[in-house]
């Protein structure tokens, strides 16, 4: 499903974020990136859902080439991509339900399908109960979900998830942890970089390791692997 | 783009201008301010040309005989000139009635005003002669300097060459003013969609992350620009005719030998060129800013 070929990402400023990486990554695959701060994980993340295009190198996803495309194309290939945030990322101004409608409305959904696919989703997540509520008043996990579903609304084959649980208490991000399995239990790619030791020792998924741009690891069952 | 889309966009554009209302009302007032003076450029230049056109169809030459000219040498010379082609009349005026039409203006008897001017009438004869073609006063006052028994011709040439100089430089200053102005407008308007893009950013960063198209994205700013560009082109229509109207009973009742346009045509052309400016500004003024800002 994601095919990366001897990729380097070196930003303007000369940091060099990804030094030739290749990769594959199959259909319905949980996959853990860690690696220590600086390592270049997010930058990994950001190439699949086109935020960034590699200087070297090519990235594929379900046979389209991200380097390749044309920039009117970008925003269809999002939409087959969930993006999950550390910082949420939620309109401050706008209600749980019209934050997760936002996605489906600005793609040009109909009102109808936007009500339906809203609550449903809202349901799946679990704040069904909190469809009024803004941002400010919930707690860190409930944000989190929010965004989730957000990113799930428009079932998406792939999800990549940026330190989901960077913000959150163990018991929270365990949670999140649970929404985020069951949603690739449902047939999405997950991919997620992340700094939470026990979550990755525990869940027992194919684990990559960045260290200064390179793959220094990848283990199909794997752990956390650094003794920080 | 679906109903929904446009929906959505009209409501965000909605949002987007009463989220800067001030800024929103400078940019439609200097759109308007460059407008109007457009708009009375150009009907001044419309009344300068239709001015400069009349004064030419006006165009006689006065053609004056030397002193020693025989009343029959003025017939013969009369209908000589009639016979001329390109000559649509000739009207004699006799050094004689030149004479009574001066004593008329002075109010004395015809003698007295000779004795007062040393016993001799110092008028010439004159001739007017009418051109049938307004375009030829120049080459027929050239060919009547020449005829003998003619001493000099004078016609209106200089006037109209006077009218169209300045007509002329009216037309390079008013092209500056309005250039400077419309600059101006591109510059406020595009300042305006700039704060609504920087203020949304948030959103619209979260729209292309959810795969929203670029031209949703650009709709509802390139539909704001276009909205204040609309809104001054529509009062600088509305200031340009109500003023015009105003201003042309005003000469007609004070100066009533110049000529005004009214020609309802022209003020339809206007009004429309005027709006369809504006909303070129808005256009361009929103361009501007979203193409630096918008890039994904
Ligand atoms: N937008 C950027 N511009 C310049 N350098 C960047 C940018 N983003 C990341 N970097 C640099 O690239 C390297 C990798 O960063 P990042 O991908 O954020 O790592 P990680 O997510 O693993 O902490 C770091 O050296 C970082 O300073
Ligand atoms: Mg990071």
């Amino acid at each position: 499903m994601i095919e990366l070929t001897n990729v380097s990402k070196t930003y303007p400023n000369g940091a060099r974020a990804l030094v030739d990486v290749n990769l594959k990554i199959g259909k319905g695959e949980f996959v853990f990136l860690v690696g220590p701060s600086g390592a270049g994980k997010s930058t990994l993340i950001k190439l699949f859902y086109r935020d960034e295009t590699p200087t070297r190198g090519q990235v594929q996803i379900n046979g389209k080439n991200l380097v390749r495309m044309k920039e009117r194309e970008v925003p269809y290939l999002r939409r087959s991509i969930g993006v999950v945030f550390q910082d949420f990322k939620l309109l401050p101004n706008k209600t749980v339900f019209e934050n997760v409608a936002f996605a489906l409305e600005v793609i040009g959904v109909s009102k109808n399908e936007v009500k339906t696919r809203t609550h449903a989703t809202l349901e799946l997540v679990g704040l069904a109960n909190k469809e009024n509520a803004f941002p400010h008043e919930l707690s860190g996990g409930e944000q989190q979900r929010v965004c989730v579903a957000r990113a799930v609304i428009n079932n998406p084959a792939l999800l990549v998830a940026d330190e989901p649980t960077g913000n959150l208490d163990p018991e929270t991000a365990w949670e999140i942890m649970d929404l985020l399995f069951s949603i690739n239990k449902r047939g999405t790619t997950v991919i997620m970089g992340t700094h939470a030791r026990a979550i990755v020792d525990k869940m027992q998924k194919r684990v990559i390791a960045i260290e200064n741009g390179r793959v220094a690891r990848d283990e199909e069952i794997g752990g956390y692997g650094y003794d920080t | 783009m679906t109903l929904n889309s446009i929906r959505y966009i009209l409501r965000e554009t909605a949002h987007s201008m009463k989220r800067n209302p001030w800024l929103s009302i400078a940019s439609v007032l200097t759109v308007t301010v460059s407008l109007v003076i457009l708009g009375f450029s150009v009907l001044f230049l419309a009344n300068a040309s239709n001015m400069a056109k009349s004064f030419e169809s006006q165009l006689e030459v006065a053609t004056f005989l030397k002193s020693n000219t025989t009343p029959e040498q003025v017939k013969v010379i009369q209908s000589q000139i009639q016979g001329m082609p390109g000559v649509a009349s000739v009207t004699v005026v006799t050094k004689a009635q030149a004479l009574i039409d001066f004593g008329k203006t002075m109010g004395g008897t015809q003698s007295s005003l000779v004795t007062d001017l040393g016993g001799t009438n110092p008028f010439p004869d004159k001739l007017t002669v009418k051109a049938s073609d307004p375009q030829k006063v120049k080459a027929l006052a050239d060919e009547l300097s020449v005829l003998p028994g003619v001493e000099k011709v004078r016609y209106g040439q200089g006037y109209v060459d006077k009218l169209l100089t300045f007509t002329r430089w009216l037309r390079w200053i008013g092209l500056t003013v309005v250039g400077a102005f419309a600059i101006a407008s591109i510059v406020l308007i595009s300042i305006n969609v700039k704060m609504n893009v920087f203020s949304r950013r948030r959103e619209i960063q979260i729209m292309k992350l959810v795969g929203a198209s670029n031209s949703f994205v650009r709709w509802p700013f390139l539909i704001e620009g276009l909205t204040l560009g609309f809104i001054g082109g529509a009062l600088a229509s509305g200031i340009v005719g109500t003023g015009y109207n105003w201003l042309s009973m005003y000469i007609q009742t004070t100066l009533t030998f110049l000529p005004v346009v009214q020609n309802t045509d022209l003020f339809r052309q206007i009004a429309a060129g005027l709006v369809l400016a504006g909303m070129a500004m808005g256009a361009i003024g929103s361009g501007l800013s979203l193409q630096k800002f918008l890039r994904s």
